[in-house]
This record gives C-alpha cells, structure tokens and sequence, in this order.
C-alpha cells in the first residue's frame, strides 16, 4: 500500500546530510520550545491581574507555532518538495487526519442538527452527564455551559446522539424548583402540606400563577416531602430553594415537627 | 349563575358604572404609540448598571406648572361621596335585574380608582339603606392593629366583627399580610362568605391583591365588579365634572404643540369648525383606564398662563353670570417625562414594588416582613425610589405607596421582571 502511494519514493532521496540538517533543526526548535515552557510562566509569576494570563497563555500557541514551523522546514529537508512527493505525503496525512477528526466531524454535524432541533437553546439550564448549568453559548462543535459554582463547562454537541439531557426550563422562563423536607412520621400530614404551600405562597419569588404543589412519601425512615413551585426568575432558583428550605424548616421546627438525621459513624 | 354587564353610563361621578371584571377590556391606544411606548421601554431596560442621574419629572415646555390654587380649580381631587352614591347605585340595579345575586358583592379594581375612599363614605349620613332596603346603616369594618393571626384566633375575631348587619370592607389588601401568620384572617373571611355565614355585604379590593388571592384560592369564585374602564369619552366627561363643580363652567383645554382642542369633547352636532387631539385616548391607554393615575398625569400636563389665576377668581366671583370658558393648554404626553424606574441589577427593587402594591401600602416592619429584605436595605431602596417619584411615604402613617404617576412605570417594570401582575 505503502507503494501505490508514492511514499517509498518520495523518501528515497534522503542523505545522511539531510537527515543532520533536520535533525539539527528538530534540536533547535525543541531547545526554543522548553526555553519558552521555563522562562515566560517565570516572568508571569512577577506580572499581576490580565498580563500574566495572558503570557500564560501564549505559551501552548507558541508551541504550536514552533511545531508547525519545524515541520514546515524539515519536510522539504527531508523530502524533494516535487509534485508526486508532496501529493503522496499530504494524501497520507489527510487519511491520518480524517481518523484524527472523526470526533469532529461527528459533534459538527451533531451541530448542525441541534439548530433545527432545539434541545436547548442559550438561556436552558440543562443537565448532561452530571453537569448542571445554564447554556451560555452553542458554538459549532460544542455548548458552553456555566454552573452554579460559575465554572464553564464545554460540552460536544456529539453528547446529543447518545446521551439524556434534562432541559429544566425548554426555552422558556417556567423552571420548576424543588426544596425536600425529610421529617419524622407520627405527625399531620395534611397540616404539613397546607403549611409547605404557604410556605410557597408566601414567598416574594413565586410565579402565584404557576402550580404550587407538595408532594409526599412514605418512606421506611419517615415522610419525605417534596415543595414544588416556580421562581418568577430562573437564575434565582438557587436564592428561590434556598428561602424555602429555610422558612420551612424554621415554620416545621416552631410546629413541633422534627427533622430526620442522618446517623453519622463516629471512630 | 352567570352575572350580566348593567351599563350605568349617566352618572359622571363614575363613567361607565360597573361592570363584571370578566368584561374589563384595556382601553386602546393607535399602534404608532404602543410600538413607541414598547420601543422606549425596551431602551430603558438596556441600560446599565446604576444610573447616578435620577432627577424628578421636569416639564419641558416653557408655560408655567399650575398653581395650588389653579390645580384645585381645573382639576381638583374628586369627592368620593358622590362615587360612593355611584356605587351604591349600581350594586342596586344590578341585584334589581338579576346580574348581583350574591349576598356579598365584591368590588375589585386597581390602585387609585377612588373605590376604597368611596366605600368608607358608606357609613356616612344618607347612605342608610340605599341597597337592601332594611334602613340599616352600612358598618365599616377595620383592620386589626396586628395582623398574625392563628385559624382559630381568625376566627374568634371574625365572631365579634357581627357580619349579620349590612357591613363594608373598604379595602381587603389591608386585612393580611404576605407571611405565614399573615394569612388567617382573609382565609376565613372567603370561607364564611362561600358557606353564606354572612349577612350582606360589599368587600373593596384592589386588584393586586384579588389576584393573589385569586389563585390562592382556585376555587373561590366569587363573580367580582369593577368600574368601568375610563375611556377618552369618559375621561372627558370626568375632567369636565371635575372642573365645574357645583357650576356651569365649561373647561376649554388645548394642546400647547398644535392648539387642536382636548376639551370640550366634541359633539355630534358641532357647528364649529375644530380640531380635536388624541390626548385623551393616549392618555386612556397610558394610564389603561384608570382615573386616579389619569387624573395625576393630567395635573401634570395641564399648562396656565399667569394672568389666568384673575379670570378664574372673576369667574368664582361671578357665578351668576353665564359661564365663562376657563382656558388652560395641555403639554403632549411625549413631551411629559414621567417618572423612570432608577436602574439596578438586583431584584430588590422589584420585592418592595410588587410588595408596596399587593398590600396597598405598608410601613416599613411590614414591608420587611413581606419581602424578606432588611430594614436597612429597604431604606436606601425606599429613598432611592421617593427620589424618582415613584413612591411616596405618608408622614401620618408613616406608610409607603406607589404614585399614582409613577404606576404605569412600575407596573410595566414589574411586568419585564416577571413579577404576578394584576388583570388590569
């Protein structure tokens, strides 16, 4: 295979001078690459606030620029920059590339298929693979997501094909919150709920024309009960859950109903 | 049942009469304006950060603001017993033709309608009787001093209230409060009156306050009135009212841009050649029909002359005379800067609004209970908004409240923010 491409020809008029030169230069730029990769996160350290990340991160984009560099003078070097050679060399590299970007490629057109699909859109607080945030950009390969804790976290949008993602709020500006309660039993249960609704209602957050609703499960160690309501403002539904769970357990605590804990080993 | 509209257009006390909120409709304005209005609007909530310029309202034109005693003369507050006899009159016609079944009518509106002032004129000399018919005089009842209440506390103090006797709420915002504890004593106030353990009555709410409770209490259907929605037509006949009094004056007012006629309203059968101006159906819209917030932005808007103070004195002194027009110009509500909501990024603003308009007003304990807000938080955001005009402190009370010429701002911040809004 190697023969029907050219290869074995294309590298037949490598000298041993030649391979000197090359690696000569191989050497040269390697020294430049790791002078760069020790001296400039040096200098950064004196440097403060934006001038230090930015030198930071000029470092890999000169490294990539050294590599390239490398390659663009070693191959004519190495190699006779005729026809054939140069058609047989760059048709080699492009099958390697095309294994290389097949992930690309794929999150590309997944891409594509996002924009007619929708299955989030910027402004959705989405959940893909455990990462919980709102969407901040949807780029050609990949989402930009922030999470509560104001990380940025890129997702492929090849993510689509086969993983679930949880849309909490669809393009719009309903996103349902949930506060639990976990509580020991022998207590009135409907006088819980009424109380967790109030709770709801009288919180200055609630979107009053949304369903308010209190859920409750028996469970083996007590009831669990879950406040569901809506913030008239997605961003605030942290704040919105928050308030909840504090105004309710403070009412829960003043009306005699006790919380569950949960019994920690001590050694 | 379902209630029937009754039109009661002859009384100017209340143009228009009552009409079930279900057939309030918003009075419209030319789409030019609503696309300038919704285009202003959208600009305003682009800026920001914190605007440092917050000035007052500043008229723009070069004719003096009126006077006091000007303002007492072309448009003066409006005398709330004469609405009360309004009302009153309208609750009867409506139980005589069928449309008012219930024991309990309530009276739903928005904020400056002048209902709550008008049903505390109820108790008042020659109000006896004017509904039922049973010579008894209608009893006002008034909110507790403390509002948190138990279910059982609710209820003992509903049992020494005697809602066998004819009996009037004035305004129900101010019988709860926004908490926990805050809710007893309304809750009970719906159960009695759904089980009919009451005599009858009229209950006065404003209209953000029907709608939280509104969908509280989904299956309280309690088929609510509201007076009409002040169209320009109405608003004509209003102001007129308004400025002549007890006389036969005619109100002649024209726009200061062009000179075209706002006042009179035109006639059928008008021989003279005039052009009128849209001032009062913008302004109907602007204010969506309501009187109280279009009476504020007409006092604004009205211009006089100086020397116009001795016409008008000539006219008070003469009242035998045939009336004589009392001239006054109108600045174009494009040219009126109302009050613009002071920039923030933080959602503050928006609790102590939304608060300030559920309850009706509230002092500041209060206000700190119902939005969770510090004290201390709320004083720079109260001075903040007192400064834009667009609330305002009772020094008597000490109790805090929306403008009436700052409410349609506030109501369409609210409104961007996400904030439960009223029907009207």
């Amino acid at each position: 295979m190697i023969d029907d491409l050219g290869i074995k020809d294309a590298f037949a008029s490598i000298t041993g001078q030649a391979l000197l030169q090359a690696l000569l230069v191989i050497v040269i730029a390697s020294l430049i690459t790791m002078a760069i990769q020790k001296v400039f996160p040096r200098v950064a350290e004196k440097l403060g606030g934006k001038p230090r990340l930015y030198l930071l991160a000029s470092v890999p984009l000169l490294r990539l620029l050294i590599i390239l560099s490398t390659i663009v003078i070693v191959v004519p070097i190495l190699v006779e920059p005729s026809f054939e050679n140069m058609v047989a060399i760059f048709g080699a590299l492009a099958l390697a590339l095309g294994f290389a970007f097949k992930d690309y490629a794929n999150s590309l057109i997944a891409g594509i298929v996002t924009l007619y699909e929708m299955p989030y859109r910027p402004g959705d607080w989405i959940e893909v693979d455990g990462q919980y945030g709102e969407v901040r950009a949807i780029g050609t390969r990949a989402a930009e997501i922030v999470t509560p804790d104001d990380t940025v976290v890129i997702i492929p949008h090849n993510k689509l094909w086969n993983s679930l993602i949880a849309n909490s709020n669809d393009g719009t500006d309903n996103l349902m919150c949930v506060a639990d309660f976990h509580l020991e039993a022998n207590h009135d249960v409907s006088r819980v709920r009424d109380l967790l609704r109030d709770v709801a209602f009288t919180s200055p957050r609630t979107k009053t024309w949304q369903p308010v609703l209190v859920i409750v499960f028996n469970k083996p160690w007590g009831m669990h009960y879950r406040l569901k309501a809506y913030p008239f403002d997605p961003k605030e539904q942290f704040q919105f859950i928050s308030e909840l769970t504090a105004r309710g357990s403070a009412e829960l605590a003043r009306q005699g109903v006790k919380f569950v804990s949960v019994p920690v080993a001590v050694n | 049942m379902k209630d029937k509209a009754k039109e009661n257009n002859d009384d100017p006390c209340l143009p228009g009469g009552l009409v079930p909120v279900d057939q309030w409709v918003l009075p419209q304005t030319s789409v030019r304006r609503s696309l300038k209005d919704a285009i202003r609007h959208a600009l305003e909530q682009l800026h920001a950060g914190v605007s440092q310029a917050e000035e007052p309202f500043e008229s723009m034109d070069e004719l003096p603001e009126l006077s006091a005693a000007q303002k007492r003369r072309l448009a003066p507050e409006p005398g709330y017993a004469d609405q009360a006899a309004a009302i009153a009159c309208g609750l009867e016609d409506a139980r005589k033709d069928g449309s008012l079944s219930r024991e309990v009518a309530f009276l739903v509106a928005p904020p400056f309608s002048g209902v709550e002032q008008a049903l505390a004129c109820f108790s008042g000399p020659g109000q006896s009787g004017s509904i039922e018919g049973g010579g008894e005089e209608w009893r006002i009842i008034l909110p507790p001093d403390v509002l948190s209440f138990d279910d059982q506390e609710a209820g003992e103090w509903w049992d020494r209230q005697d809602l066998s006797r004819p009996w009037v709420i004035p305004e129900l915002a101010d019988f709860w409060l926004r908490c926990l504890s805050g809710l007893a004593l309304v809750k009970e106030l719906f159960r009695r009156i759904a089980n009919g353990d009451t005599g009858a009555g009229i209950v006065g709410c404003s209209s953000w306050c029907w709608r939280y409770w509104g969908q509280y209490l989904e299956n309280a259907q309690m088929s609510p009135w509201t007076p009409a929605p002040m169209d320009a037509e109405r608003l004509g006949t209003w102001f007129t009212r308004l400025a002549s009094g007890s006389g036969s004056r005619v109100l002649t007012a024209r726009m200061t841009s062009d000179g075209q006629y706002v006042l009179p309203l035109e006639k059928p059968d008008d021989t003279e050649k005039r052009k009128y101006s849209t001032f009062l159906r913008d302004l109907a819209a602007l204010s969506r029909g309501n009187p109280g917030v279009a009476l504020a932005i007409w006092q604004r808007s009205l211009r006089a002359r100086p020397d116009d103070d001795a016409k008008l004195e000539e006219a008070d002194e003469k009242p035998t005379k045939q009336s004589c027009a009392a001239d006054c110009w109108v600045v174009p509500l494009a040219r009126l800067s109302l009050p613009a909501m002071p920039q923030s990024k933080e959602s503050v603003t928006g609790f102590v609004l939304h608060g300030l308009l559920l309850h009706n007003g509230l002092d500041m304990d209060s206000l700190e209970t119902v939005t969770g807000v510090s004290v201390y938080e709320l004083s720079l955001v109260l001075s903040r908004l007192n400064r834009a005009e667009l609330v305002v402190c009772d020094q008597t009370s000490k109790r805090w409240s929306v403008t009436p010429i700052g409410y349609p701002t506030v109501r369409r911040h609210l409104q961007s923010w996400g904030f439960p809004l009223d029907q009207f």
